[in-house]
């Protein structure tokens, strides 16, 4: 939008006087009689019957339609409002594992108590199958009639004892909150929520060269609190506030029937689940804004401690192996955090404003290094006495950038970034970024606007200690890319123009980031990301609507590996694509009776990865893609004032190939027990009919 | 800009503000919302009367009690809504929302932090939505019983308006259930300004990922070092062609960091496929089919992870 100055001033001025106006406009005489208020109760009801036609686990993920048949549909929302205090509902897919249902009751400008509960289900393979029998919450065991083997293919007994296991969790959330407004100046605030997570997950369970996929049962929750309170004090507003998260894990490991040929002792496998852990912080921020060259400083200081003491499992289950170095009861886990921040900014010219931030992050990992046995998957006593490795760091971040409006219709910018990031027992202790980069704004009109911004940025490391990389195994020549040298430019344009007269707009923006980690001999070396974006939406008339998006993302990147633990050997080139396209209508017809929304997407994702080198195989990999259609229709038909009927239509296809999944049956692999997941291949339409019901005056 | 304009605009200034310091009343409307209503009772204002800011019972909203109505937000229309002569074009009320309004975007978020200052505007000032001129309006609409941007379902296409290629990024195969209405941009992000990075809504963008993944916080007895320092090392939280909404397909992502002595890192190539000699270093979970605690194990035997 062009900034008018004298639209500016008029404005300001329009701005000044209600504040003051308040105590001197006579509104004695304003009895908006006119006025639709709400009174008593009013809500619109929806209820319905949906037809899933096929049983797909995955269609299910986030929708909760994962069973072929009939579901109710239930949803809808509500105001209720008397003497001051106003309640509200609103509900959604009661009817699914992806309900929704919030309740609100209040009096505005006082308080509001909420409550809400909702769930999300997650759901991953329903054509899974597993040998094991979860035999109490956390053991798992195989037929009486198993058979052991050196490889998958000596399992005998394989077939007989497959059984269908889905792979899915649902995540329960239960939120209480309460806000209270003893004045206008001030704003007291508590919320508690509750996650709760339940189902089934893949886990691996190895042993030295082996292993099975494991259906590990979920069973945990986590509380969270968080409070406060803010004041407002004239130029200053001040926030101080509590956040506790707290994670109970019902399940502390899981132990499961080793299903290869084992030494004697090693019959059973056992590894550890999330330990409980608590983490807390305090905080305090604040914005203090003055008139002198209109600057706002903000501000932010967070201290907080997370501490895990779960009691620690022994090195073994394999009763076989006992002269192992006594365990201290817990870990006493201890990770403290500290967070600052600071930002500036300020308007000294009418046409200049500049802007500076700091902030600081810690991670400062107070857990006591011990030395610890090990057990190598409950098989071999050996590894000999190894520390654990308490990773801290810490990240300081400047930034300095101005803007200066040169014309009425164009803004030049302009920014300085600095990163410096200390950390322990990494190979680099110490890099910095350095960023610098430009933006150019154009706004020749009120409804055309182009900006375009661009730069490049550094990554020094100061050193990369080989001798720690070398003390974990680690090629020397290998340079982790978050720890490796790396040169990046970067540029970004977008256009936006949308007509007011006819209300008509599009959009488009435009991606790329080049980066070369150019003192890397291996792991990754360039890494190039472009993405494209188009949107057009049109309302063409009161009754109707369009719009069509579209938008596509191409990520390349090229590493370099050593099987012979010397120099690369082979050279792995990766290129990763995404596209999306997309329309839609909206149309009100039959004099507003009838409501008509339809809704496409088309997906298509591609990654193909190429190897060259001497080590190298002339077979090359498959491509991975996906395809995903999706439409969606809705119908609303005005029966009468208080009923409408509806119906609406879904349809999802889904096609995959995979090379990881593809024709991986259980015993696909010789030394690992999979549990057969086959990638995504779907198709699936949903049929709905119900109605809305228009209870309470509303409708009058 | 003419000479005209700037001296109608200060005039304008000078007339209102001393006019209301002076004891004189601004040209308000002689009788409020029902002179508004009179000509805007549409289907574009009345849902207004079903969301929170038309409640008469709230002291400090526009409608309780001695408040301005209408005027609270679009400031005096007593001349919008006075006599227009044959031929003269209507004046606007002093201020109209939207992005295409002529309205200047401070603005109108001046007008909406008169009230919002002490909740949802708290951090406003200074951050990035703020320093682009994104209007209040631009997201929110308060003419409807419901503002989408504060639905689940309906606030994501909100954000999309704008931030375009994080849709692209959210419709890839393996990313949160945004497109199935399950989860909106602030559950992650805090659009109205918070002094962290990317305006994260916790502390830090792990912080962040751990207010729902608490599980994966630790402190582990055997971490995983891009794990404890950032979730986006390996994840990209927008959505991946990969499971797990990884950056880069496994073993290929491990191996950018990992090569190993004992351990070769092997080319995972089409030698490794089903039907020549599958490989458990490429197939199913790949490096997870053995290291499967890859976000840090806290079993005294785990130091590699697997445990």
């Amino acid at each position: 939008m062009r900034q008018n100055n004298a639209l500016r001033i008029t404005a300001l001025a329009v701005l000044l006087a209600p504040a003051a106006a308040l105590a001197q406009v006579d509104t004695s005489e304003w009895k908006c009689e006119y006025c639709p208020f709400e009174k008593g109760y009013s809500a619109d009801v929806d209820a319905g019957v949906n037809y899933v036609s096929d049983d797909v686990a995955r269609f299910g993920n986030g929708t909760g339609m994962d069973e072929i048949g009939a579901e109710v549909d239930l949803g809808g929302n509500g105001v209720y409002v008397s003497d001051g205090t106003r309640m509200t509902w609103y509900a959604e897919d009661l009817g699914l594992d992806s309900r929704v249902l919030d309740i609100t009751v209040g009096k505005p400008g006082t308080y509001e108590i909420g409550l809400g509960y909702r769930e999300l289900p997650y759901r991953l393979f329903g054509d899974t199958a597993t040998v094991f029998t979860l035999s109490d919450s956390q053991t798992l065991t195989l037929p009486a009639t198993w058979v052991t083997a050196g490889t998958t293919s000596g399992f005998t007994e394989l077939a007989s004892s497959l059984r269908p296991q889905n792979i899915e969790k649902d995540r329960q959330v239960i939120e209480f909150g309460a806000t209270y407004l003893p004045t206008s100046k001030v704003r007291l605030y508590a919320d508690y929520s509750r996650q709760q997570r339940d189902g089934v997950s893949i886990m691996a369970g190895s042993r030295f060269t082996q292993s099975a996929y494991l259906p590990r049962p979920v069973d945990d929750y986590t509380d969270r609190f968080d409070a406060g309170v803010r004041f407002l004090a004239g130029p200053v507003n001040l926030a101080l506030a509590y956040y506790g998260s707290f994670y109970r894990n019902e399940l502390d490991s899981l132990t499961w029937d080793n299903p290869f040929s084992m030494v004697p002792g090693a019959e059973l496998g056992r590894l550890a689940l999330e330990p409980d852990n608590d983490f807390q912080q305090f905080s305090l921020s604040g914005v203090y804004r003055t008139d002198t060259f209109n600057t706002v400083i903000a501000f932010s200081a967070a201290m907080g401690r997370g501490e895990q003491n779960d009691k620690l499992l022994p090195y073994t289950i394999n009763s076989t192996l006992v002269s192992l170095a006594p365990l201290p009861p817990t870990l006493d886990g201890q990770v403290d955090t500290s967070n600052y921040a600071f930002t500036l900014t300020s308007r000294p010219h009418k046409r200049a404003s500049v802007k500076l931030s700091y902030r600081f992050d810690e991670r400062d990992n107070q857990t006591p290094v011990t030395m610890w046995s090990r057990v190598i998957t409950d098989t071999i006593g050996s590894g000999g006495p190894e520390a654990n490795v308490p990773y801290s760091f810490e990240r300081a971040r400047l930034n300095v950038s101005g803007t200066l409006k040169v014309f009425d219709t164009l803004s030049v910018s302009g920014g300085y970034d600095r990163t410096d990031l200390d950390r322990d027992y990494q190979e680099v202790a110490q890099q910095s970024e350095d960023t610098g980069w430009g933006k150019a704004r154009w706004r020749p009109t009120a409804w055309l606007e182009a900006t375009f911004k661009g730069g490049a940025s550094r990554r020094e490391v100061e050193d990369y200690d080989t001798d720690i990389a070398v003390s974990l195994g680690q090629n020397p020549l290998m340079r982790k890319y978050n720890l490796a040298y790396r040169y990046r430019e970067f540029g970004e344009l977008s256009l936006s123009a949308s007509l007011p007269e006819k209300p008509l707009s599009v959009g488009m923006t435009w991606f790329y980031a080049d980066d070369s980690y150019t003192e890397s001999q291996l792991g990754m070396t360039e890494s190039n990301e472009d993405r494209f974006t188009v949107d057009f939406s049109w309302a063409v008339s009161d009754a109707a609507s369009i719009y069509v998006t579209a938008g596509t993302e191409a990520i390349d990147a090229i590493q370099l590996g050593s099987e012979t633990f010397t120099g690369p050997t082979w050279e792995a080139s990766h290129d990763d694509s995404f596209t999306h396209y997309g329309g839609g209508f909206r149309l009100a017809a039959m004099e507003d009776k009838l409501d008509l929304t339809f809704d496409y997407t088309r997906s298509d994702g591609e990654t193909e990865i190429l190897f060259a080198g001497q080590a190298v195989s002339p077979v090359p990999l498959p491509q991975l893609d996906s395809t995903m259609d999706s439409l969606r229709l809705s119908l609303r038909y005005v029966v009468s004032a208080r009923f409408d009927a509806t119906f609406g239509a879904r349809w999802e296809r889904f096609e995959a190939n995979d090379w990881a999944l593809e024709g991986v049956q259980p015993d696909t692999l010789p030394t690992v027990l999979t549990m057969g997941a086959s990638p995504y291949d779907y198709d699936v339409w949903v049929v709905g009919v119900g109605f809305r019901y228009k209870i309470g005056a509303d409708t009058d | 800009m003419s000479l005209l304009k700037h001296v109608i605009a200060v005039a304008m200034l000078v007339t209102l503000t001393a006019g209301t310091a002076g004891g004189q009343e601004a040209n308000y409307s002689r009788e409020g919302a029902d002179t508004c209503l009179a000509c805007h009772e549409n289907e574009a204002v009345l849902p207004l009367f079903k969301g929170p800011h038309a409640n008469p019972t709230d002291p400090n909203g526009p409608f309780g009690h001695g408040q301005l109505q209408c005027e609270a937000c679009h400031g005096p229309t007593g001349d919008h809504a006075g006599r227009v002569r044959r031929g003269q074009e209507r004046t606007a009320p002093g201020i109209i929302f939207g992005a295409n309004s002529t309205t200047p975007i401070d603005v109108q978020n001046e007008q909406c932090l008169g009230c919002h200052s002490g909740d949802t505007g708290f951090g406003w000032h200074g951050n990035d939505h703020d320093l682009n001129e994104v209007g209040c309006a631009g997201c929110h609409s308060s003419h409807v019983a419901k503002d989408p941007v504060l639905v689940t379902a309906t606030q994501p296409e909100v954000c999309f308006d704008c931030h375009q290629q994080q849709r692209t990024q959210s419709l890839k195969p393996y990313a949160h259930p945004i497109r199935q209405g399950k989860m909106d941009c602030s559950g992650c992000h805090s659009p109205h300004g918070a002094t962290s990075e990317l305006q994260f809504a916790q502390q830090t963008l792990n912080d962040t990922c751990f207010d729902c993944h608490a599980e994966k916080r630790g402190p582990y007895l055997w971490e995983h070092a891009p794990v404890a320092e950032d979730c986006s090392n390996c994840h990209d939280p927008h959505g991946s062609n990969h499971p797990g909404m990884l950056s880069m397909r496994g073993p290929m992502l491990c191996q950018s960091c990992h090569s190993q002595s004992g351990h070769p890192s092997l080319p995972a190539d089409g030698d490794g496929l089903p039907g020549a000699m599958p490989s458990q270093f490429m197939l199913g979970q790949n490096c997870l089919n053995c290291h499967t605690q890859v976000h840090g194990s806290n079993h005294p035997s785990g130091s590699r992870l697997m445990r």
